[in-house]
């Protein structure tokens, strides 16, 4: 691959002082002390108004009409809005969304008005005034059902709607995209292989639980300036989508500008557009004063973007040997009423959905499909936590049934470095024999556990992952670089501040370059009129493309600092150095220039004038290496994916036998970083992360009537992990076989600390109980009546 | 109706209606933005205060009931500078997104005036009430440890 | 967050002016205590009084003392009271066992067992408890102060035998030696309502009380159970005998947060974990109080 990538600027092995340690987070402060400021802790003065929306009742709907009239006319309204103010259509990848709805409401909550009040619970209260009655049909809310003979279409004007290229639509049908991966010949490898296992796995949707909700504050000033403050992982992308989906109105970029403080958690929940287009939509309408948004808790679960459910077909076929010969996955995603964005999950999927395993022939369909649920969209591991519950459920009954050691069956088909991927480009460098060693040496695999407690057994399973940013070929990040007097330096980047540490890991990055410790360099969160671009904080992509942006304006800056110097003392560039927040010079060992001795002043000469100025730089990275070209028949040809991280997890659980109460006693999780910038924050990526995808595979569980209504949208009865709900020890393994275009050869670890949660602990149950579950969630009550099952099996 | 409150250590006369929460005058009225609002029926937490020495949910206190109470949240408590707890949070890398932070702070700060040797369990059961995403709670209960007289575990 | 519905408020200053509100106003009144379930349902729109009588000014409520034998609960005595509480871990335990499988911290700070019982939700964590401790509650109203065996205070699904005019002041157990537990059956370690929940205590001479939680529009207590355990050593069979009655004592619903069939078969083996606890507690072993069973 071809970058301009300096290779030469980096310092050798052994000599880092900043990057690979475990800096404490430069937003450390602000949040242990109450100072971090959220978007809903904004003050906007008394002139602040308040939304509130009315949503759907019915997950399938004609809109028959609206009558605002008695919500008008209550007290404290200002305006309202409905789908006939913003006839408009957006979205990220695909154009297939709504600002309020328009002639249809597509699931249970979709936005049909918007209420503007001067306070909240005037807003409230009239929105329970406005009168929408509807003709109610009936509902699509199994993806195998939506893409049967006869099904109703969802989006019967699918064939029109603008999308990338690399989306295919199938005209006339529910099917918003199709993914295809045909290499080799399945059907001939099938027919020789010496054993084939066919199974259907099921999971269902997710939600992200960020504890900060949604939230917006938007102003059209009386210049005709759209400023939206949001709650989001992406403010230029969102200004992007702002821009475009109120074009109508007259608006470009240059007329919009997003600011985002510290975001409360995103998970992907807060990547994209979802609710805040119609805070910004709204206030449109009001011009000259701000109007605040939030969403309820309950709406968090069911008007924001989903994990999308998906049916998973899966059959493997190997030798007996253990050599896999044949993949055939077919990936059927409950996508929901919109997917311009979830769309993108699918492709993602498809491209990937063989696992990380050397496959000569494959036969992948991934089907993104439309139905009358919530938007399906990014959620941290974007498809991959989706399809590798089936995929490392599937291999370890196939190593079982081969009578092979499942790590064993592992290490034999891992992908490594060179390896041809599902559509043709070659697998990275990675470490995955290492990550599954240490793995499976950290739960001490092959040795079996005997429980003290006559109720309770023991079971270990492990399982493998990777992942790719799933982004489009252009994505691309920026970074502005200055110094000030004192010689700390101010970035200014895109990316966000989710609690990852990004802001920590640039200034680390750009410390390390400019010899100035962390503490003297501030990062600051995004203002779109203020910080150069960047595409999304999705992906775990930031550390890699932010970062190489980040390095590079650092380069520039450290260039233009040896700059003034040759200028003024004569030193050649090529023997100075910065040590200590100086520059030094190898062929003069007494030459030390303190930076903040000139990097704002400059640097005075003999005769009185000066020279230099204030340093500042930029930088910006785009992979020009990757495209997103691709056979729609076959998925060969196109380099989709910037590279892969990879990694294995392990778990010991203790599962009761009376009850199916699971203790998971230890989990190891050994993840290639290429190189861990921070190992702490790294650390806390895997400890959090692997929780994450626990919750989602023994406690959460999202349940809809047979009307596609959400029965739980709430904390009590959708669990998320409290303090109790941790392993007993958490082991994190940090391998590192260097990303060879990362920055100090860094890749992303953000999302694939969950994928390999659900499968580890289906294969740990297995092997504790011999009951083999093929659908999530795994609490305890599928636990124990599962075994209830199998005993009673036995016993006739 | 009339409240007066005493909000770490200031005095406040306010006019409010029975049916403001607490949480939400304490955010708009008083501008103390610590507490957050994240689910509004108690589950998660972070919109945890001290009120008269023990930690409440302020979504689930009406305005009015707090007339003539004490609040403290975690301004009050950095005031002065933060406390070992909060030290050893910063160098446990403890909090990621922060949103849940001031509320686990406090219940924490709870926890050790009460009980200044706690043990994981306690630790546990101290702060299962507050809700955090981000983070698996591992480096949570590691400060909270190391602030205990090195509690036994 | 709002609570789009607006109301009254009052804070009587004695239990006399209380009463009064509560049977002079002419609309709908709520109690307001603890506010961990009340301000909930507010902000739910679930229940939209015209008045609030807040009760926690008025003096005597807060006591928790044992007068002689009899163990005195006011009515605002919190969880965290019942847990903290010396009388209590000394002469009742299983209050605190209870107490501490209640939500969290921050709501157990506030909410009060006796706000527990009249919220009367059939997973309510004090009405095995209550039940099996032959608790009599004492209330007053505009004719004067009366009590109420627990065995008829739940009365229907949310309904208790407290009328419109009455606040309840205290609760009285009488002790004398026993062995207790509250198994309950939650969805993870966390926080979590009851899915199903036993309470039992265990006398002197095989005497036992057994009570069920969340199985049943109410909380419930089985003399049937209690009979057949009465007078008998507790060994396998006798334990297995119990436990094959419960099916005919519950009457567990499947609802999304668990199955009926699952429910029932938890509660018969808490019956089992639980008898066989209560039992050693009485003997002073068994699992220390707050051990969870399952």
């Amino acid at each position: 691959m071809t970058t301009d990538y300096p290779f030469e600027a980096k310092p050798e092995n052994g000599d880092l002082k900043t990057v690979g340690t475990s800096a404490v987070r430069i937003d450390g402060l602000d949040k242990v002390s109450g100072a971090a400021e959220f978007v809903d802790d904004m003050d906007f003065g008394p002139g602040l108004l308040h939304a509130a929306i009315v949503e759907s009742p019915h997950a399938y709907a004609r809109i028959v009409s609206i009558d605002t009239s008695k919500a008008e006319a209550a007290k404290g309204v200002v305006r309202i809005a409905t789908g006939e103010d913003f006839p408009y259509k957006f979205g990220m990848y695909m154009e297939d969304r709504y600002i309020f709805a328009q002639d249809y409401v597509r699931f249970v909550g979709e936005q049909v008005a918007g209420v503007i009040a001067r306070s909240h619970r005037e807003a409230v209260q009239a929105a329970k005034l406005v009168e929408v009655e509807y003709e109610v049909l009936t509902p699509l809310l199994d993806p195998r059902g939506a893409v049967a003979d006869g099904a109703e279409l969802i989006h019967p004007d699918l064939e029109d709607y603008t999308h990338v290229p690399w989306f295919f639509p199938q005209t006339d049908t529910n099917i918003a995209h199709l993914r295809k991966i045909r290499k080799g010949d399945t059907e001939k490898a099938f027919a020789e292989a010496d054993y084939v296992l066919e199974d259907t796995y099921h999971v269902p949707r997710y939600a992200h639980c960020a504890i900060e909700p949604h939230v917006t504050v938007s102003k059209l000033d009386q210049a005709d300036r759209l400023t939206v403050w949001t709650a989001s992982q992406s403010p230029h992308t969102q200004r992007h989508l702002f821009a475009e989906a109120l074009a109508p109105l007259g608006f470009t970029h240059k007329d919009v500008r997003v600011i985002t403080p510290y975001v409360g958690g995103g998970f992907g929940g807060k990547a994209g557009v979802s609710m805040e287009i119609l805070g910004a939509a709204m206030a449109t309408l009001v011009k000259g004063r701000p109007v605040k948004l939030r969403w309820t808790r309950e709406q968090e679960f069911y008007n924001t973007y989903q994990r999308q459910g998906v049916v998973a077909e899966l059959k493997v076929g190997v030798m007996n040997d253990g050599t896999i010969t044949a993949v055939e996955h077919k990936l059927y995603w409950d996508a929901g009423a919109y997917v311009e964005y979830g769309a993108n999950v699918v492709n993602a999927a498809g491209l990937s959905a063989t696992g990380p395993y050397r496959v000569p022939n494959i036969t992948n369909d991934s089907l993104c499909i439309y139905t009358n649920l919530p938007p399906g969209g990014p959620y941290r591991g974007f498809g991959y936590s989706e399809f590798h519950f089936g995929l490392e459920s599937h291999m370890d009954r196939i190593a079982e049934a081969i009578g092979m050691d499942p790590v064993e069956f592992r290490r034999k088909n891992a992908i490594v470095e060179g390896d041809e991927l599902a559509y043709g480009a070659s697998m990275n460098p990675s470490g995955m024999l290492e990550a599954i060693d240490k793995t499976a040496e950290a739960i001490e695999w092959g040795v079996e556990e005997e429980s003290d407690n006559p109720n309770t057994v023991i079971g270990k399973g492990l399982a493998l992952f990777w992942k790719a940013p799933a982004m489009p070929p252009n994505s691309s990040s920026a970074s502005f670089l200055k110094f000030n007097e004192d010689g700390s330096i101010n970035i200014t980047v895109s990316g966000m501040e989710l609690g990852q540490g990004y802001l920590t890991v640039m200034a680390q990055i750009a410390g390390e370059v400019l010899s100035v410790p962390v503490e003297k360099i501030r990062v600051e969160t995004p203002d779109t009129d203020r910080n150069p671009y960047e595409w999304q904080t999705v992906a775990s992509h930031v550390t890699w493309s932010s970062g190489l942006a980040v390095e590079k304006a650092a380069i520039e800056a450290r260039g233009k600092i040896f700059d003034v110097i040759h200028q003024v003392y004569g030193y050649e560039d090529d023997s100075l150095y910065l040590e200590d927040e100086a520059v030094k010079c190898r062929t003069d060992e007494s030459f030390s220039k303190p930076l903040r001795d000139f990097v704002i002043d400059g640097i005075q000469t003999e005769d009185g004038t000066w020279r230099g100025g204030p340093i500042v730089a930029s930088g910006k990275f785009m992979p020009e290496f990757t495209n997103a070209n691709s056979d729609p028949e076959t998925g060969q040809g196109g380099h989709p994916n910037v590279h892969y991280t990879v990694g294995a997890t392990g778990v010991v659980l203790e599962i009761d036998k009376d009850t199916g109460r699971i203790w998971v006693r230890k989990a190891a999780l050994a993840v290639d970083a290429g190189r861990a910038i921070n190992p702490d924050l790294v650390n806390g990526q895997i400890t959090g992360g692997l929780v994450q995808g626990l919750a989602t595979v023994l406690y959460e569980d999202m349940r809809f009537d047979e009307n596609g209504k959400l029965l739980n949208p709430n904390f009590t009865d959708y669990k998320i992990p409290t303090a109790f709900d941790i392993p007993d020890e958490i082991i994190p393994i940090i391998v590192e076989v260097p990303q060879p275009d990362g920055p100090f050869g860094a890749r992303g670890v953000g999302e694939h600390t969950m994928i390999g949660a659900a499968p580890v602990i289906a294969n740990a149950v297995y092997n504790a109980l011999g009951v083999r579950i093929k659908s999530m969630p795994i609490t305890q009550e599928k636990v124990a009546m599962a075994i209830i099952e199998k005993f009673e099996e036995r016993a006739e | 109706m009339n409240l007066t409150i005493k909000v770490n250590g200031e005095e406040w006369a306010l006019d409010v209606a029975p049916a403001d929460v607490l949480l939400d005058v304490l955010r708009e009225r008083i501008g103390t933005k610590s507490p957050k609002i994240g689910c509004e029926r108690g589950d998660c937490g972070s919109c945890t205060i001290i009120m008269d020495g023990r930690t409440v949910r302020s979504c689930l206190v009406l305005a009015v009931e707090a007339d003539g109470h004490e609040i403290t949240t975690v301004e009050g408590i950095s005031y002065d500078g933060i406390s070992e707890l909060q030290t050893l949070f910063l160098e446990n890398n403890s909090f990621q997104c922060g949103f849940c932070a001031p509320g686990i702070v406090l219940s924490a700060t709870e926890l050790l005036e009460n009980n200044p040797n706690p043990t994981r369990h306690d630790v546990q059961e101290a702060l299962a009430g507050n809700l955090c995403r981000c983070t698996g709670y591992e480096p949570i209960i590691d400060a909270v440890l190391a602030a205990g007289e090195g509690g036994s575990e | 967050m709002v609570i789009a519905n607006e109301f009254d408020y009052r804070r009587p200053e004695t239990l006399a002016e209380a009463t009064e509100l509560l049977a002079n106003h002419s609309g709908s009144v709520r109690i307001l205590a603890g506010g961990t379930d009340l301000v909930a349902w507010l902000r739910d729109d679930a229940v939209a009084p015209d008045l609030v009588v807040d009760i926690k000014n008025v003096p005597g409520l807060h006591d928790l003392r044992l007068d002689g034998g009899t163990l005195h609960i006011g009515a605002l005595v919190t969880f965290t009271d019942l847990i903290e509480s010396d009388v209590v871990e000394e002469n009742a335990p299983l209050l605190a066992e209870m107490a501490e499988t209640v939500a969290s911290q921050g709501i157990r700070n506030r909410a009060t067992m006796v706000g527990n019982i009249c919220s009367a939700v059939p997973s309510c964590d004090a009405g095995p408890v209550l039940l099996s401790y032959d608790t009599t509650v004492h209330l007053t109203g505009p004719d004067g102060d009366r009590s109420v065996d627990i065995n008829d205070w739940f009365v229907g699904l949310r309904q208790t035998a407290r009328t419109e005019d009455e606040v309840v002041t205290h609760l009285t157990i009488a002790l004398r030696p026993h062995g207790g537990v509250y198994v309950k059956l939650m969805r993870y370690g966390g926080e979590d309502l009851a899915q199903a929940a036993v309470g039992i205590i265990a006398y002197p001479d095989h005497e036992f009380r057994v009570a069920f939680g969340a199985v049943a529009p109410t909380p419930i207590r089985s003399t049937r159970i209690e009979a057949a355990l009465k007078g008998k050593p507790l060994d396998d069979d006798l334990v297995a005998e119990a436990t094959a009655m419960v099916r005919d004592e519950i009457s567990p619903i499947t609802d999304i947060r668990s199955s009926a069939e699952y429910r029932s078969r938890m509660t018969e083996v808490m019956l089992k974990r639980g008898l066989v606890a209560a039992t050693e507690r009485l003997a002073g072993t068994g699992p220390a109080y707050g051990t969870r069973l399952i």
